[in-house]
């Protein structure tokens, strides 16, 4: 690299002090850890990208992607080294640990998660099959992410279940029983399935397990405000997602006093051991090994009506509906089929009308009975004739089924239930199956859409694959996100991590401008939202209230409602989740992507704290970041002659290091005009003509956006503040600044030549001083102000990552004049932000006065 | 009296070739929903079986597999037919070799992860090659 070879050369001719490694082998160090470091974020954000649908991958990208980070980590830890002199060894530790977890992944080994025996309901996510089982992970979904009404409860976990098995011996004893099966199945089924399920239910739980389970039912008591009257115990086995859904394969348990919730665990286990369940295993090609059971405890909601409802059923070639079936009492004897239901087509958007209904003579229903356990009542006959539900039970069970669908992505077979006030509850959500007529299917997109209306297609980068329909609903301030309407496609002029909040009610996402790399994005590609970004002109052509469908899987959108659409989607063959590359992937990202360490000033920022690939990459980038300004504000003044000041009204107190200099001693100040890099010239003019920096008088153009900050700032403001000694190391086409200024540290690396494929820039803010909320707050602030200047971002608690590449050189001044301004801009904002709560950002603010500074960038400094 | 070309064109026929069972299953229903005919193999002599039975119009096949490899399957299914058009599937591992595969005539290649828009695009645009040949004939 030119410019690596540069520094060395020039260094090379500078008198050293006592550095006992060359300030050159540092700085190039220091250069290689940050250009890895992006290497490491786009890698990582690229596997992430992998999981929106949009991507084809085989087994061999997951792997050599695995490989090329294990690499690149590797080297950076390594780089590392060399920048703090070998004090590295945890490092290399936590590396190693979360290599050999990934390696096992790939190699189909699996450890089950060292969790607690027993752990709450509100803990859980949809990825937390492993240690949950797949109901308990969906419900834990349900209820924390999409917001759904859940039954409270607890589940324990897979490894309290391996654990119980093993203490009791369990596992040779099914060990046995299995030989005896693949010798006989069909005669050895039936005692087999006797002597395990007797062993089980004479097994005694493990005393961790029997204490977990008394605290999980008395922390649930405490969560209620009074002792629950009975659970419902129910398996949660560890395959239960995909494909094989176990549907009534095996036990529940209900009406369970909370005293006996430990007997009915092993009856749930040995629910799983039934001569149906087991040969409905072998016969699927599970191996015994994998028959893992979590199980859940809930409280028994004291049902009023129950039923079942299917939220997609296709009725003719464009009709479509949700059915629902409803019965009084409890949902059991509705899901077997026991008793008369009443049943509703409703339709499948707000607000959900009745298309028709079935009212049944339901002369009796099963009910919780005061002493534990249920039994049938008989009902009133005016009850027994009544339909029982409402338009607004109805229009509940509507919503639900929607928020069900979209997140699943195919059509729902749900289990729920309302309680004596009316309240709703889903008790259970799985994936319907069902596979559209093949003839229907060939070609027929474009039949089901030739009439449609085109409002745009093929603009902008798709997020999230899917179909979404519903009323459009602008958005142009937080106030249009306190109304956001269930079931509306948001659309707005630019992505925003805002609008997570609306992202449950929401069905699908527009915006003018955005990055499918963004914050916003990867949030809703959690919410399986269909998102397109950069569309340019959707909010030009769509208004509030427009019904209209977003393909974004064709990347179209269609006024009005094609339906066809849906049914394409949502009878789709194969959904890329149910494929174990995918499903490998997202594991194998658990080990990668999730942060741990966000807060550098926290006693936890350590290498031995690193559990994943991000953890690590964040704490090199931080020591390196380190390493060099601790250098830099020690040994500057050693280090080279050569370096000068630069003449400035400013207080920025920068030295600058010239590797197109003879490396000779240079007397007196540099002048911003004479400056010898270009991407520097740019900075400092977007940092004096902005005159972001100023404190007073301020400048009549600026208008009174600068005027109210400044107003604020009183006598003796940031001008006063500890300024640490600044360095720029530069050349004629490159400049890598470190600036401690006050209250944060910033970090510009930019190469800005004739040669666009050559060009990048990258700018790293990190917060300090005020607490971590209000620093998070401002990194929240700059990481939009990047991404509405087209950065790719990154943010992490108060880190800021802004970068591009392979631009023009106008591009490369303008931005850099950008980043200028948002330099001094920042040191307002450490004041705003210090001093109010509440603070508002100013986004718009700044984009708008820093607007003619980058439009100037054209003359030549 | 020469129909137009559109109005007498049928579906056109697809056959896709990968050993790995995930990008066949994805391609399936991509390429149904945009109106073709489509048959997916995972094995290269079961497919070369169906292709020497009735061939397809066009073929996307992979380069690395067990057995026959995607080259040597690409010169098979020009020896049975030359008009058939064909796109190659590849790895990053075999980038160069997918280069050779343009002197042996396919038409372009796909390096994986692909997203599934541009995999359509290739093939439309090899459609409208195949158009303007049978044209040009």
């Amino acid at each position: 690299m030119g410019v690596i070879s540069r520094i060395a050369q020039a260094l090379r001719l500078a008198p050293r002090g006592k550095t006992p490694v060359p300030f050159v082998v540092l700085f190039k160090k220091f250069k290689s850890i940050l250009e890895r470091n992006n290497r490491i974020l786009t890698l990582m954000a690229d596997m992430g990208d992998k999981l929106g649908g949009e991507y084809v991958f085989d087994r061999r990208y997951v792997e050599e992607a695995c490989e090329e980070l294990s690499d690149q980590i590797f080297k950076l830890v390594s780089d590392l080294s060399i920048l703090n002199r070998c004090r590295n060894v945890p490092l290399f530790t936590a590396f190693e640990t979360v290599r050999q977890e990934i390696a096992d992944e790939l190699a189909g080994r699996h450890h089950f998660p060292d969790t607690a025996p027993t752990l709450p309901l509100s803990a859980l996510r949809a990825d937390m099959a492993d240690a949950a089982g797949g109901k308990f992970a969906m419900l834990g979904e349900l209820k924390n992410v999409l917001q759904l009404p859940v039954p409270d409860g607890f589940v324990v976990t897979t490894r309290a279940f391996a654990e119980f098995m093993a203490r009791n011996g369990l596992p040779d004893c099914i060990a046995e029983q299995t030989r005896r099966l693949d010798a006989d199945e069909e005669g050895a089924i039936a005692d087999a399935s006797a002597k395990v399920r007797q062993r089980i239910l004479a097994a005694s739980l493990p005393r961790g397990l029997s204490r977990g389970i008394s605290e999980a039912v008395a922390a649930l008591a405490e969560r209620l405000g009074r002792a629950p009257a009975s659970l419902a115990v129910r398996s949660s086995a560890w395959n239960e997602d995909g494909e094989a859904s176990f549907a009534g394969q095996y036990e529940s348990v209900i009406g369970v006093p909370p005293a006996q919730a430990a007997e009915a665990f092993k009856r749930v286990v040995a629910g799983a051991y039934t001569p149906e369940a087991w040969l409905y295993r072998r016969r699927r090609g599970f191996k015994e090994h994998e028959a893992v059971m979590a199980v859940g405890c809930q409280v028994m909601i004291d049902s009023l009506v129950s039923g079942g409802l299917y939220t997609y059923a296709p009725l003719t070639r464009n009709e479509e509906g949700v059915f629902v079936s409803a019965a009084w009492g409890l949902c059991a004897p509705v899901m077997s089929g026991e008793i008369e239901t009443d049943s509703y087509l409703i339709a499948r958007r707000a607000p959900f009308a009745t298309v028709s209904r079935e009212i049944a003579h339901k002369p009796r229903g099963l009910a919780l009975r005061p002493e534990g356990g249920t039994a049938y009542a008989d009902l009133p006959p005016q009850k027994a004739d009544a339909p029982c539900l409402t338009e607004a039970d109805l229009s509940l069970l509507g919503e639900v089924s929607l928020s069900l669908e979209k997140y699943f992505k195919r059509p729902q077979d749900v289990e729920w239930t309302i309680d004596a006030a009316g309240r709703l509850y889903v008790l259970q959500s799985r994936p319907m199956f069902f596979y559209g007529d093949p003839a229907r299917r060939t070609g027929a997109i474009d039949a089901a859409v030739k009439d449609a209306e085109i409002v745009f297609s093929g603009r902008g980068d798709v997020v999230q694959r899917g179909v979404a329909m519903g009323r459009v609903h602008v958005v142009r301030s937080d106030a249009d996100l306190d109304d956001f309407p269930f079931g509306a496609i948001l659309v707005a002029r630019h992505t925003s991590p805002r609008y997570s909040r609306v992202m449950p009610r929401a069905q699908g996402i527009l915006t003018d401008i955005g990055s499918p790399a963004g914050h916003m994005a990867a949030v809703a590609r959690e919410f399986r939202l269909p998102t397109v970004v950069g569309c340019d002109l959707a909010t030009q052509l769509l208004q509030t209230g427009d019904e209209i469908t977003v393909d974004a899987t064709q990347n179209v959108v269609y006024r009005g409602l094609v339906k066809e659409l849906r049914y394409f989607e949502l009878t789709e063959e194969a959904v890329y989740e149910d494929s174990y590359e995918y499903r490998l992937l997202r594991r194998l990202l658990k080990k990668i992507t999730p942060l741990n360490l966000v807060d550098p000033h926290a006693p936890s920022f350590t290498p031995a704290s690193c559990r994943t690939y991000h953890d690590i990459t964040r704490y090199i980038h931080e020591q390196a970041v380190a390493e060099l300004i601790a250098f830099s504000e020690n040994s500057l003044g050693i280090l080279d002659p050569s370096a000068r000041k630069l003449r400035t009204t400013l207080p920025l107190n920068l030295s600058i290091i010239d590797l197109d200099g003879d490396g000779s001693a240079q007397d007196g100040e540099i002048e911003v005009r004479d400056l010898p890099s270009l991407p520097l010239r740019e900075l400092v003019a977007g940092l004096t003509e902005s005159g972001m920096w100023e404190t007073a008088p301020v400048p009549v153009d600026m208008g009174s956006f600068m005027a109210s900050l400044t107003r604020t700032l009183g006598m003796g403001g940031p001008g006063e503040e500890k300024l640490g000694r600044n360095l720029a190391v530069v050349s004629r086409e490159y400049m890598n600044l470190n600036l401690h200024l006050g209250y944060h540290f910033v970090l510009v690396d930019a190469y800005a030549g004739e040669v666009v494929n050559d060009n990048s820039l990258y700018f790293r803010f990190l917060g300090g001083v005020t607490d971590f909320a209000r620093r998070a707050r401002r990194a929240r602030c700059i990481g939009k102000i990047l991404e509405r200047a087209d950065f790719r971002v990154e943010i992490h608690g108060d880190l800021v990552i802004g970068r591009i590449k392979k631009v023009d050189l106008e591009t490369m001044r303008a931005k850099l004049r950008l980043l200028g301004g948002l330099v001094g801009f920042t040191r307002q904002l450490d004041v705003r932000l210090s001093r109010e709560d509440d603070a508002h950002c100013f986004a718009e603010e700044f984009l708008a006065a820093i607007k003619p500074v980058t439009e100037d960038a054209h003359d030549p400094a | 009296m020469t129909q137009p070309e559109t109005t007498a064109r049928t579906k056109r026929r697809l056959l896709v070739l990968d050993d790995e069972p995930i990008v066949v299953k994805r391609l399936k229903p991509a390429f149904q929903k945009a109106g073709y005919d489509v048959e997916v193999f995972t094995d290269s002599a079961a497919a070369l079986a169906a292709f020497e039975a009735d061939p397809a119009d066009i073929v996307i096949t992979d380069l690395k597999m067990e057995g026959l490899d995607g080259i040597a399957f690409l010169d098979r299914v020009k020896a049975v037919s030359p008009e058939v058009g064909v796109i190659v599937i590849t790895g990053f591992a075999t980038l160069e070799t997918a280069k050779e595969s343009f002197h042996k005539g396919a038409f372009d290649f796909v390096a994986k992860p692909f997203k599934l828009a541009d995999i359509l695009d290739v093939v439309g645009r090899l459609e409208s090659h195949l158009e303007s040949r049978r044209h040009a004939r």
